[in-house]
């Protein structure tokens, strides 16, 4: 059995011991929070409350994170800035992006031509790891990662999110603050 | 002249009642009813306010909010928490007891709220009676709430009750004696056993008896949460290692009666200790601005809310110590209250009585005056009060020289000694035993 050594305790040591000057201390503490919270000062100095309101006041996420995915469109047009690379897809690690384009007849200088645009887009994002390759492969910074962070639904079948809903956003609750 | 109008009222009341009855009836029956249907009520709603008060406080300490959803910042939680509670089924384990079973937490209710009928909350109409022995009334029946305990925890049929109502009883006997023995000392110096008879030895002495017996105070509070079973002495219902103690098996209302139980007990506890050491309903300058100028029921008024402002403030320092000390250990338990606190309550006896006997002694002895009167109470002239004063917060460092002497050798206390005493005994002789590491029976004893 390993001993620590344990020094002998001075006068003033055992006096505090008997008044119980530990017990006031942490009592101090406490008595300072209470305060703390009742006068709302700021809570990261280890005074006033840190909790947040969830559902009413929502949490200011992190610069860097990444959330829902989005299909960002032009904002004058209000066409798609996809242009069905592919590119989303073959970027991803997890395999979770499907784009699929369509040929359309478009009519270049006088002359019918065949153009690849975008029909249908498929986000599985219960397989997403949010990693963001997607974004960074997109060459017109169409897919984003959003600050989004609310993807809960209630079926399986509800974490694959086609082109509208990339487009649009999920709908979720706002409750006021 | 606002305030005036606001308690006009009662002589109006009273006044209307003398046209019915007779004024015996009106003094002894009616408003006796009166002020025990307040009493009650102003109870039961502390009793829910108290849950509300305790999560709300136990969160600001801990940097959270506490209730918050139900009405403005979860103000009316206690009374979705009353409903739900209504509506519980009211579940009776099998093979229980059930009559004792029915019976304990009513007899744990009563016990509480019984003791409410003579804590002065205010002089006047505001106490609802005064007996002669009142302390002795408060003390005698609220000790009663320790049968409410056992009898839950046995009729429970229920291991984790059983359990729980033997460490209350052990616990509630052992702090009740150190209880009873300090206040003694505050006896000596009010003479009398009445509470509103304290109180008026306080006010006729202009000193709060907390001066003269620092001591019996503390060691009154510290008793009196351990007799409530509150943290850190809450041992009988001990969460992490009984699940609820003596009321495991209770459920909806049956339950809530032994939290009402033992909130209303709160109350009773910190009353008598404002009554005994805070000075009750007693403030400096209330009677000369109020009763001295004619406003009777404005003083009494006053007095109540004095009265309520200082039980406001003992009730937050049972909550501040909840939610800051851990649990005591068991033997520590028994160790404060039979090693500490009973030989501190006897030196306070002593020394208090020295105290009296040398007031005594001294007042006309070489024209020295220290006592006034003995009419209300031990009233003392200046000197006298320094005397007193002197000697009890002398008393606390006779009181550390002596309890640091009884318990030199006791557990947790005088840890050098202690260690060195388990070298002499444990430390093998020789090189110690080497453990290889890395080997194959050590990554096998990892878990």
């Amino acid at each position: 059995m390993p001993l620590v050594a344990v020094p002998k305790p001075t006068f003033v040591q055992k006096l505090k011991r008997f008044f119980m000057a530990d017990l006031l201390q942490g009592l101090r503490l406490t008595l300072k929070f209470n305060i703390g919270a009742l006068t709302d000062r700021d809570a990261v100095a280890g005074k006033g409350i840190y909790t947040e309101q969830y559902p009413k006041v929502r949490p200011d996420v992190a610069p860097r994170f990444h959330g829902a995915p989005r299909l960002n469109m032009d904002p004058e047009t209000h066409d798609t800035l996809c242009i069905a690379c592919n590119l989303c897809a073959l970027a991803c690690p997890e395999d979770c992006i499907d784009v699929i384009p369509m040929d359309v007849e478009v009519v270049v200088a006088g002359k019918a031509r065949r153009k690849k645009v975008l029909d249908e887009f498929i986000f599985d994002t219960s397989r997403c790891m949010f990693c963001a390759l997607c974004q960074e492969a997109c060459p017109t910074y169409c897919l984003e990662l959003t600050q989004d962070f609310e993807l809960a639904t209630y079926s399986r079948a509800g974490f694959v999110w086609n082109r509208e809903m990339l487009e649009q956003g999920r709908e979720t609750v706002k409750y006021e603050a | 002249m606002a305030i005036l109008a606001f308690l006009a009222p009662i002589n109006f009341i009273d006044s209307l009642l003398l046209k019915f009855f007779s004024e015996q009836t009106v003094n002894y029956v009616i408003w006796p009813f009166i002020q025990i249907g307040a009493v009650v009520t102003i109870t039961a709603g502390w009793v829910a306010y108290a849950t509300y008060l305790e999560r709300k406080i136990s969160a600001f300490m801990q940097a959270r909010l506490g209730p918050m959803r139900v009405g403005p910042w979860g103000l009316l939680q206690p009374i979705a928490d009353g409903l739900k509670l209504l509506v519980k089924e009211d579940f009776i384990p099998e093979n229980a007891d059930r009559w004792i079973f029915f019976t304990a937490p009513y007899i744990a209710v009563v016990a509480a709220f019984v003791v409410m009928a003579v804590v002065p909350f205010g002089p006047d109409w505001a106490v609802i009676t005064d007996v002669n022995i009142g302390i002795l009334f408060v003390l005698a029946v609220s000790s009663v709430g320790v049968l409410a305990t056992i009898l839950a925890g046995w009729s429970s049929n229920s291991k984790y009750a059983l359990l729980g109502a033997l460490r209350s009883s052990a616990q509630m006997v052992s702090y009740e004696v150190s209880m009873g023995l300090s206040i003694i000392g505050a006896l000596m110096f009010a003479r009398t056993l009445s509470l509103s008879g304290m109180v008026g030895a306080q006010q006729s002495d202009a000193i709060w008896f907390l001066f003269y017996q620092p001591i019996g105070f503390v060691i009154f509070v510290i008793s009196g949460i351990a007799e409530n079973n509150r943290a850190p002495f809450d041992l009988p219902e001990a969460e992490s290692e009984l699940v609820a103690g003596f009321h495991t098996e209770y459920s909806g209302f049956r339950w809530s009666l032994f939290f009402m139980a033992e909130y209303s007990a709160m109350v009773v506890v910190t009353a008598v200790a404002t009554t005994l050491y805070l000075g009750g309903w007693y403030f400096p300058f209330v009677f000369r601005f109020t009763e001295a100028r004619g406003f009777h029921n404005l003083y009494v008024v006053v007095s109540l809310i004095v009265f309520l402002a200082k039980i406001g403030l003992l009730l937050y320092l049972y909550f501040w110590l909840r939610w800051t000390l851990p649990r005591f250990r068991y033997d520590q338990l028994m160790d404060i209250g039979w090693k500490w606190l009973l030989p501190a309550s006897l030196i306070n006896i002593v020394v208090s009585a020295i105290v009296v006997f040398v007031l005594q002694a001294l007042d006309g002895w070489h024209g020295m005056h220290t006592i006034d009167s003995i009419a209300r109470g031990l009233n003392l002239t200046a000197s006298g009060k320094a005397i007193a004063i002197f000697f009890g917060f002398g008393n606390l460092f006779l009181t550390a020289g002596i309890l640091s002497l009884i318990n030199w050798r006791s557990r947790d206390f005088n840890l050098k000694k202690q260690r060195r005493k388990i070298r002499l005994v444990d430390l093998p002789k020789g090189r110690p035993a080497v453990v290889p590491t890395g080997s194959a029976d050590v990554s096998e004893a990892r878990p």
